[in-house]
Parts: C-alpha cells; sequence; structure tokens
C-alpha cells in the first residue's frame, strides 16, 4: 500500500504516460528479471542507477513512440528533450527491443497497482482473471497502432528468448494476482494457456476497429470461456501428443521405414 | 634496441646492453624515490618514468603496429572494434574524442559507420595520443580521406586533457590505451570532465579470461608466442613482452567497472561486456 502512496505522490510531477510507477524502479526487474536492461553475464546488482535518468529517458522515449516507432531514434530525441546528449540512447542498450522490453515491464507493473484494491470484488478467479487481463490489455491501448511493430521485433529470433520470458512472466504474475498461489501439477499448462489467450487478443486489439474496442473485449470473453473447460487443457495436450505421433508416423512412412 | 636507444638521447649513461641493463638503470631509479612507484609490465618502476617508458615502446612499434595486431591476434582484433563501434552505435552529429587513438582504427570505423549508416557528416573525431610516431602513422591513414575537417590530431596526455574544454564531446574513447595510463582512474576523471551530459564513456582493453582451460591456452599464446612474433616481424622483443606483461597487471572486469562509477560515470547492469570468453572487455558508463 505504502509503494501505492508513494507512486502517486511521484506521478503528480511526472510527465510520462506511466504515471503511477515511473518515478520507481520496475519491481519486476528485481523480482522476478523481467529483463528490462539486459544485463549480459548476470545481474551483479552493482548498478548505481539511483538517479534514475535511464529509467526517465526511456520513460518520455514511449512518449515518442508514435512519431519515430519502436526505435533507438525515439530514444535519441527523449535524451535530447531531456538536454542530455543524444548519444544517451545507449540506455537501451539493444534498441528497439530494449525499448520494448521496458514497456511490458511498466505495464506490468501499471497493472499490478492498478488491480491491487479492486480484486475483492470479484467472485471467481476466472472473473479475477479477466479482470486483470482487461486492464493489462489497456496498458497496450495507447500504443495499439504502433504495437504490430514491436510484436514483429518481438518475433525476431535473437529476440524470442526475452519474447518468452516476458510473456511467461506477465502469465504467472497475472494468475498470481488472481488468487491462484497454488503449485498444482498443471501449472505450466495454465500459464500456457493464459499465455495464449493473451496474446491472440492482443494481437486482435490491433486490427480491431470497433468502437470502444468491444470486439477485443468479447474476444477475449470467448477465450477464457473456452480456456475455463477444464477438459479443453487435458485434451490439448492428448490432443498434440496425438497429433504428433500421427505426423511422425505418416513421415516415416512416407520415409518407407514403417512396415506394413 | 629501439626503445632503449630513448633513454641514451634522455640520460647520458653507461653503455646499454640489451635488457639486463636497462632494469639495472630502473633499480637505481627507483631507490631514489622508493614511494611513488608503479608497474611497468612485471617490472616496478617509478611513476613519472612510466609515462616515458610507454612512450618509447611504442615509438619503437609503431610502424608495424597495425601488422602485429594482425599477426598476434590472428585478424580478430578487427572484430572486436567493429563491435565496439557497433555498440556505440554512433548518433548523427556526435563528437567522437579518440584517446591513445594511435594508428586511427576507432576513428575511421567511426566515420564510415556516420557515412554508411547515419549518412551523417557533421559528426567528428579528435585524435589524442601521447606518441606522435603512431599519431602521424594515423595522419597518414586519412591523408587520402575525402573530408580532413572532420578529423583532427593533437598530442596529449589522456591523465591530463588540457587543451580539451568542458563537456565539448559526445563520446569518449578509449581502445587498447588505458592499460599503459600510470593512472588510469585519473585518465576516467578527465573523461567525464570533457563529456557533456548524457556523454558516453567507452572503452577497450584486454581483460581477464574466467575459464581455467583457456586462460591456461591464453597465457601460452601470451608469453611464449606473441613475443616471438615480435622478435620476428617487428624486430622488438622486449616491447611485446611489456605489451604482454601491462595485460596482467590491469585490474579486472569487476574492478574497473567500480573505477569508473567512482569518477562519476553511471553504469547499466555491470558495466562491461565480455568478448572472446574475456580476452577483451568493452567497458562503458554515461555521464548523468
Amino acid at each position: 500500500m505504502s509503494l501505492r502512496l508513494l507512486t502517486r505522490a511521484a506521478a503528480a510531477t511526472s510527465r510520462t504516460p506511466f504515471g503511477r510507477c515511473c518515478a520507481v524502479q520496475s519491481q519486476t526487474r528485481y523480482f522476478q528479471q523481467g529483463g528490462s536492461i539486459p544485463e549480459g553475464a548476470g545481474y551483479s546488482g552493482h548498478d548505481n542507477t539511483k538517479n534514475n535518468t535511464n529509467l526517465q529517458i526511456l520513460d518520455l522515449a514511449l512518449t515518442k513512440v508514435h512519431e519515430h516507432g519502436w526505435s533507438t531514434a525515439a530514444v535519441a530525441h527523449a535524451a535530447t528533450e531531456l538536454g542530455l546528449s543524444s548519444m544517451a540512447h545507449g540506455v537501451a542498450p539493444d534498441g528497439a527491443i530494449s525499448l520494448i522490453s521496458h514497456f511490458m515491464d511498466r505495464a506490468l507493473d501499471e497493472t499490478t497497482i492498478e488491480v491491487d484494491d479492486q480484486l475483492h470484488e470479484f467472485d471467481s478467479t476466472a472473473e479475477c482473471l479477466r479482470f486483470i487481463c482487461t486492464t493489462r490489455l489497456k496498458q497496450t491501448l495507447p500504443y495499439v497502432k504502433r504495437w504490430p511493430e514491436a510484436a514483429a521485433v518481438l518475433a525476431q529470433p535473437q529476440n524470442v528468448p526475452l519474447a518468452m520470458r516476458q510473456l511467461t512472466n506477465l502469465s504467472s504474475q497475472m494468475w498470481y494476482l488472481a488468487g491462484d498461489k497454488s503449485t498444482r501439477i498443471d501449472w505450466y499448462a495454465r500459464r500456457s494457456a493464459l499465455a495464449a489467450v493473451y496474446l491472440s487478443t492482443e494481437l486482435f486489439m490491433c486490427e480491431d476497429r470497433s468502437p470502444g474496442h468491444q470486439d477485443t473485449w468479447r474476444f477475449l470473453k470467448d477465450r477464457f470461456e473456452n480456456m475455463d473447460k477444464a477438459e479443453t487443457i487435458a485434451s490439448k495436450t492428448v490432443a498434440f501428443g496425438e497429433q504428433f505421433s500421427r505426423n511422425l508416423y505418416n513421415i516415416l512412412a512416407s520415409r518407407g521405414y514403417v512396415s506394413h | 634496441m629501439v626503445a632503449l636507444s630513448h633513454f641514451r638521447l634522455i640520460q647520458a649513461r653507461v653503455t646499454l646492453r640489451r635488457g639486463l641493463s636497462s632494469t639495472a638503470f630502473l633499480r637505481d631509479s627507483a631507490q631514489q624515490d622508493p614511494t611513488s612507484t608503479t608497474h611497468f609490465g612485471y617490472k616496478t618502476v617509478p611513476s613519472d618514468m612510466k609515462e616515458t617508458l610507454v612512450r618509447g615502446v611504442f615509438s619503437s612499434v609503431a610502424k608495424r603496429y597495425d601488422v602485429m595486431n594482425d599477426a598476434m591476434s590472428m585478424g580478430v582484433h578487427r572484430l572486436w572494434k567493429d563491435h565496439f563501434i557497433r555498440k556505440m552505435a554512433p548518433s548523427p552529429g556526435a563528437k567522437l574524442l579518440d584517446v591513445a587513438g594511435g594508428t586511427g582504427d576507432i576513428a575511421q570505423r567511426f566515420l564510415e559507420y556516420q557515412d554508411r549508416v547515419n549518412g551523417d557528416s557533421s559528426s567528428t573525431v579528435h585524435m589524442v595520443d601521447i606518441n606522435p610516431e603512431m599519431l602521424a602513422e594515423g595522419e597518414h591513414r586519412f591523408q587520402d580521406h575525402c573530408d580532413r575537417s572532420r578529423i583532427s590530431f593533437a598530442v596529449g596526455n589522456a591523465e591530463h586533457l588540457d587543451d580539451i574544454a568542458d563537456a565539448s564531446f559526445d563520446v569518449f574513447s578509449i581502445a587498447f590505451g588505458i592499460r599503459n595510463c600510470t593512472r588510469p582512474e585519473q585518465v576516467v576523471r578527465e573523461a567525464f570532465r570533457v563529456l557533456k551530459p548524457g556523454g558516453r564513456f567507452m572503452c577497450l582493453e584486454f581483460s581477464r579470461v574466467e575459464n581455467p582451460v583457456l586462460a591456461a591456452i591464453y597465457d601460452f599464446h601470451s608469453f611464449n608466442v606473441i613475443p616471438r612474433l615480435g622478435e620476428a616481424i617487428a624486430g622488438d622483443r622486449a616491447s611485446y613482452e611489456y605489451l604482454v606483461e601491462s595485460i596482467r597487471k590491469f585490474p579486472p572486469q569487476n574492478q574497473f567497472a567500480q573505477i569508473i562509477r567512482d569518477a562519476g560515470f553511471t553504469t547499466i547492469g555491470n558495466g562491461y561486456e565480455n568478448l572472446t570468453f574475456g580476452t577483451v572487455a568493452i567497458h562503458t558508463g554515461f555521464k548523468f
């Protein structure tokens, strides 16, 4: 709760999109290695970004995304606007992917803070989860016109590990906030299911032109209903296994390795 | 040997023979001022002598410097320097101060990057080196360059860049030079002074190989192959022994990163990136 008060105070003086959490170091980075600043051999905890100038630059760069896209140019313009040399774009060491990763960390933090006091209103875990998912999608809404570019950058082979880390981190965090603190055996399956739901909805949202994005919310609701059916997850695993063996059999047969 | 003939000019002393007499000369000097000494490879020398000795080493290797780099690293130094510039990712119009720039490898790559990637022709490079012979090699490299106004050369000491104003450069680079400086902390502090706010400090230097197996191979290459190559190609074994020893005396990655932070720079993550298993490391910091 004190974190919330702190960030509210900071929000008053900020001029960046993530008003609630901009002056505070992304908690995701410290606690869950969200990967906002790729750190090479490993996070040693020695960096001295105490005045958070690098975060200020990155936050301001997010406001430049409409004009310059997800790129080093956006970060360079943000640095120049803050009165620094354009070489300070190096705070996004890998360029576009660093900026996108920073956005994802901020969005997750913002979601965590925002849903904090509203979760008790929901009856079931599923409803809770849907609300959290909606909140997170609303973080992407301001950037929705440029999000396809970000998705393309995330899909590049060198960025896939980071993209997977971010997605699974998001999924775990959303399940955790929804109240699922169990360690049941199907935890991985449920995490992947939520990740798939989230990802498909986000991509749908990029193309959605309906008023108030109502098509997106309906799409999300449908996906959640699919996911709810418990047997779906199990049957998906079985179906996948079945499909895999069928394909393998067909390949071997076409090569002549299967005796009849 | 060329390196030792420098001493003969500066201090008229007894006839110098190869290697051993130079150590005797240095020992005598050390006894006069035992408190302020530093390392010169594996030898201990008075601090104020180191600059002269280093200048001597590089005067003797200047002409064959590029060839020797190729031979010692089997051409890999070119990849290191390419990666260094890509990591720097200079922005259009950036001003580079290349210290210990010597033969101009970094300056050349910087200008090429600006031309090819940014299409920018307003960026400039100012090259500083303590050794006039190395700088002459650099000038020679750029003499056919179409726009000589973008490069300037000056003889100077990295520890006190007296001719350079505060906050006047966007990026400061020192590639394979800082281990030769008597006081690396002083160099880093000077870098902090001359950089603009938001400016970037970048240092490319030989560093520690952590992996013990690779370290053993690297040590063998350093102490057995390189001095012999020096003798064969450049005719100067002692200078290359010095170069190899100076690598071992330079602080390891984390320690140097802390020196950079102590000077006031902000580092992201652990502040360095290892190349080729730690043979070489790029340290970087921002002036915020």
